[in-house]
């Protein structure tokens, strides 16, 4: 429980007004440990010495409006209460919040004013206080009998040095609210994310956060906000855009730079934010919606897993606690929040649907107010405007699948004329009935520390459900890893009833602890005699929390032969990079376990797609296209239920495309339309990201950090504007230096995701 | 349509810079454009050269006007590898005729980053009325405000 600190109204209550004066410090936390310089001591309100100081306050609350207290204050060092009792006694015990008025002040700047003693939450909301901020201080409206507390009037402090009855506390940081704007056309979304820094200490800071995307976002806008005021990045070379933030930085000038650190983790630089101000930044990016079984995949990842960094990797991303950073060289980490910690930082999502087919039906990993727009088109929301970003948002909608049809969307470049598509195949349905090759089932098993306990068990009900699949002419292998790797036989074995109650009681024994060293598991998954009359699947059950994801592709890259890999992501923030990657790499898809998803349900559905090949060594003639560049370079096999998507560049006109494949030993073909024709600029932006994945991949398996391949990405980044590992976004705002230098870089720390344990995966 | 061509030494521009290379540090310094037209102005694209590419462009401010409120869009050659002595800034409004802009108004403000002594070559492309007509407008280059509550509109 908070200490609270109560304040008594003046026993000596005139009939008409009332004023308590109240100055604190509490706005002024002490800012986590030094990186450049030492921060001065929180400046004394000029009022201290008389009047009563509280310390560590961290919210101001208005009991009597949800509006208002949704609206809370921070960096008050002073506000004053002025109540109007109608008696001496104080204000009536019914009294309403109208009849006390409040009026906040931060360094002679007045933050909120009410007239003549009215409160309303209109007042609130439209002064322009600095949203979510952390501060605190209870006006009490009603009077209470009891001595221990105090009379009408009073006000309460609720101290957050202590822990609350959550047996959480809440520290001081930057980053306070993630707004996330997305609208959804066909299966591009387009979205916008407003992350909003303040500055809660009262010395200059740098805020730098860690934080995910979806791995195939095609960041391609970036604004720095301040006030009314609106900043557009300009996209530059990576080295060229740090140096300028730097120099920006260190010569007091607002700024911001936006980093790629992975395909799926940024990192965001706010220079020079002064006490208790505000800049917001907006990135906006495309992104192509992930299909199958008649369902589209919204995701939106909020935090990025504690990753295991083998040692000697270049640009590693260390997990560390809270005011790591501070003491690390090198790159900068992700810190972690202590269980016991909480920061104010939360979450809002708004997506807007336009399907283009009729939503049968939706559904999410969180709580959801849905608004039906039409058949068609549906506007979705985070039922709680304060999410804790801890899990990825995934907002699920099924379409009607006879609805679906494969397409071809084209759009060319007004300017040069240049020609990009993108194409979706749909397998037929019918193919669902082919009968399946005998299978050779590899399961790797991540047993690290980030997977102990729950999403260890979710993983073992998985593979169960999958043993109990295979039939007697199928064999298995299971292959565990953490610091090392281990496996149930020495050579894979057949589904017999003896083997797989043997690999039952394996499983059972299997526990979460060490690092990550998926190096092991897939030279042991991979690295035995193929049995040519089945097929081979490898399936790693992961978090795919791991620093290292290019050395692990160019190791699959090496040694995949004829295997097919399916990933499995295990946890509720998982590498969906890494694992999308393992799959395309492997020729083979993915698939996602969540908290509160049935291991089972997932597994037979996943089971029964990728055993059942809808079409196998897929070939496409382009019609009256002439395509080049396009992406994935090798085609997979198709299954049931999971679309292909093909991007590339096209000159000609795109008129009829036919597909064909092999099923059951016959050639089978299926004719796609164009259909999406003048389909917009985000079809050339998927593709370039597309490009630049691809481009990644090969200097990954290649081993050419900055050979042509980069030269390529390079190009392809700055003529569509993309962030990618050789581009970043940087925004000056040269009006003003603010005074003195950069003050103390503070690092956004955040939750270990749901379900994962601090104390396994935190170094 | 009328093209401007406004060639403006920066030392006129903000004549208590010195401009002279005091120091290796580069200057970041703003620089307000602005557009006088007699009629409503719904579209328009400039594009500003500087001769001596002693300046980046590294941020660019949306403008004073409501109607044009979110920050201009910038041609992607302005960046391309380095080569910075040039940027097109463009922007469109889909307000009112009565919602628009017109007499002397802010389009945008860009924020540089200058080593040595820039000069700035600054050129209307185009300015256009609600129906895509082309306005006879003036273009122009000054100082801002250094409080940025206190600029022109």
């Amino acid at each position: 429980m908070n200490r609270k600190i109560r304040f008594a109204l003046s026993a000596t209550l005139s009939a008409t007004t009332v004023l308590v004066g109240i100055a604190w410090l509490g706005s002024c936390a002490a800012p986590p440990e030094e990186a450049q310089e030492p921060a001065p001591a929180p400046a004394a309100h000029p009022n201290s010495s008389s009047q009563p100081v509280i310390e560590d306050i961290d919210r101001i609350e208005f009991p009597r409006s949800p509006d208002v207290d949704s609206q809370p204050v921070r960096a008050v060092d002073e506000i004053w209460v002025i109540a109007k009792p109608d008696s001496e006694a104080g204000i009536p015990k019914e009294a309403a919040l109208e009849e006390v008025a409040v009026s906040a002040t931060y360094r002679n700047t007045k933050l909120l004013d009410s007239p003549a003693g009215v409160v309303s939450s209109e007042l609130v909301n439209r002064t322009e206080l600095p949203r979510s901020r952390a501060t605190v201080a209870k006006v009490q409206s009603e009077a209470e009998d009891d001595a221990a507390d105090p009379g009408s009037g009073a006000m309460v402090a609720n101290v957050a040095s202590e822990a609350d009855d959550g047996g959480t506390h809440q520290v001081p940081l930057p980053l306070q609210h993630t707004a996330v704007d997305a609208s959804v056309a066909g299966h591009i979304g387009t979205v916008n994310v407003r992350q909003q820094f303040t500055n809660p200490f009262d010395t200059k800071i740098e805020a730098v956060y860690l934080f995910p995307l979806p791995e195939k976002a095609a960041v391609t806008e970036f604004l720095m906000v301040i006030g009314e005021r609106t900043i557009r990045g300009i996209l530059r070379e990576r080295e060229e855009a740090e140096a300028i933030y730097h120099e920006a930085r260190a010569q007091g000038y607002k700024a911001s730079l936006l980093v790629q650190r992975r395909p799926n983790i940024f990192e965001q630089k706010v220079a020079n934010i002064e006490p208790g101000n505000a800049i917001d930044v907006d990135i906006t990016y495309f992104h192509a919606l992930a299909y199958k079984d008649g369902w589209y995949s919204f995701v939106f990842p909020t935090v990025v897993g504690p990753r295991f960094n083998p040692p000697g990797r270049a640009d590693p991303i260390p997990a560390m606690p809270r005011g790591g950073n501070t003491q690390a060289a090198g790159p900068t980490g992700v810190e972690y929040l202590k269980p016991t910690e909480r920061s104010g930082h939360d979450l809002a999502i708004t997506v807007q649907i336009d399907a283009g087919v009729s939503i049968e039906e939706l559904k999410s990993t969180h709580e959801i107010d849905i608004e039906r727009d039409g058949a068609a088109s549906a506007t979705v929301q985070l039922a709680h405007r304060k999410t804790v970003p801890n899990r990825d948002f995934v907002l699920d909608f099924r379409v009607a699948a006879e609805d679906v049809k494969s397409n071809l969307m084209t759009h060319r470049d007004p300017e040069t004329g240049e020609g990009f598509f993108s194409l979706m195949v749909i397998p037929p349905l019918e193919t669902e009935t082919v009968a399946r090759r005998p299978m050779e089932m590899v399961f790797v098993i991540d047993c690290s520390g980030s997977m102990s306990e729950w999403p260890l068990q979710q993983a073992k009900e998985a593979i169960r459900t999958a043993l109990g699949r295979l039939n007697p002419n199928d064999t298995f292998q299971i292959i565990r890893f953490s610091d090392n790797a281990s496996q149930f036989g020495a050579a894979p074995v057949p589904a017999t009833e003896a083997n797989l109650a043997a690999a039952r009681r394996y499983l059972e024994g299997l526990t979460g602890a060490g690092g990550t060293w998926m190096i092991e598991g897939i030279k042991a998954a991979l690295d035995f005699p193929h049995s040519p009359s089945r097929f081979r699947f490898v399936t790693f059950m992961t978090d795919g929390y791991i620093g290292n994801e290019g050395e692990i592709l160019a190791e699959v890259h090496r040694r995949l032969g004829a295997a097919r890999i399916f990933s499995f992501g295990v946890g509720t923030s998982v590498n969906r990079y890494l694992l999308e990657r393992l799959a395309k790499e492997g020729r083979g898809v993915s698939a996602y376990l969540g908290l509160h998803d049935s291991a089972e349900e997932v597994m037979g559905s996943f089971f029964e797609r990728v055993s059942h090949a809808a079409l196998t060594d897929i070939e496409i003639d382009w019609g009256g296209m002439t395509v080049s560049e396009t992406y994935p370079s090798r085609l997979p096999d198709l299954f049931v239920g999971r679309p292909l998507v093909v991007s590339g560049r096209f000159e000609g006109e795109p008129d009829v495309l036919t597909v064909s494949g092999t099923v059951d030993g016959t050639r089978r073909s299926l004719v796609v339309e164009a259909r999406g024709q003048g389909a917009g600029p985000s079809v050339a932006k998927v593709w370039a990201r597309s490009n630049i994945a691809d481009l990644s991949d090969r200097q990954a398996t290649a081993g050419d950090p900055h050979g042509k391949l980069g030269e390529t990405i390079l190009r392809v980044a700055l003529q569509h504007q993309l962030v990618s590992n050789y581009t970043s976004f940087v925004a000056v705002d040269s009006s003003e230096p603010t005074k003195g230098q950069y003050g103390v870089t503070v690092h956004q720390a955040v939750p270990v995701p749901d379900g994962v344990r601090y104390d396994t995966t935190v170094e | 349509m009328k093209k401007l061509l406004a060639t403006l030494a920066l030392l006129s521009l903000f004549p208590g810079v010195a401009w002279a290379e005091e120091a290796r540090s580069p200057r970041f310094v703003p620089l307000e454009v602005q557009l006088d037209s007699a009629e409503p102005v719904a579209a328009w694209q400039f594009e500003l050269k500087d001769r001596e590419a002693a300046s980046k462009v590294v941020g660019i401010e949306n403008g004073g006007h409501a109607a044009f409120r979110r920050a201009p869009y910038y041609d992607r050659a302005a960046v391309d590898r380095g080569e910075t002595s040039r940027i097109v800034v463009a922007d469109y409004s889909l307000a009112g005729a009565d919602e628009l802009p017109a007499g002397r108004f802010r389009l945008a403000t860009l924020h540089l980053m200058v080593r040595g002594e820039p000069d700035f070559e600054l050129r209307l492309v185009t300015a256009t009325t609600p129906d895509g007509s082309a306005i006879d407008a003036s273009i122009s280059l000054a100082e801002p405000n250094p409080d940025p509550q206190e600029r022109s509109p």
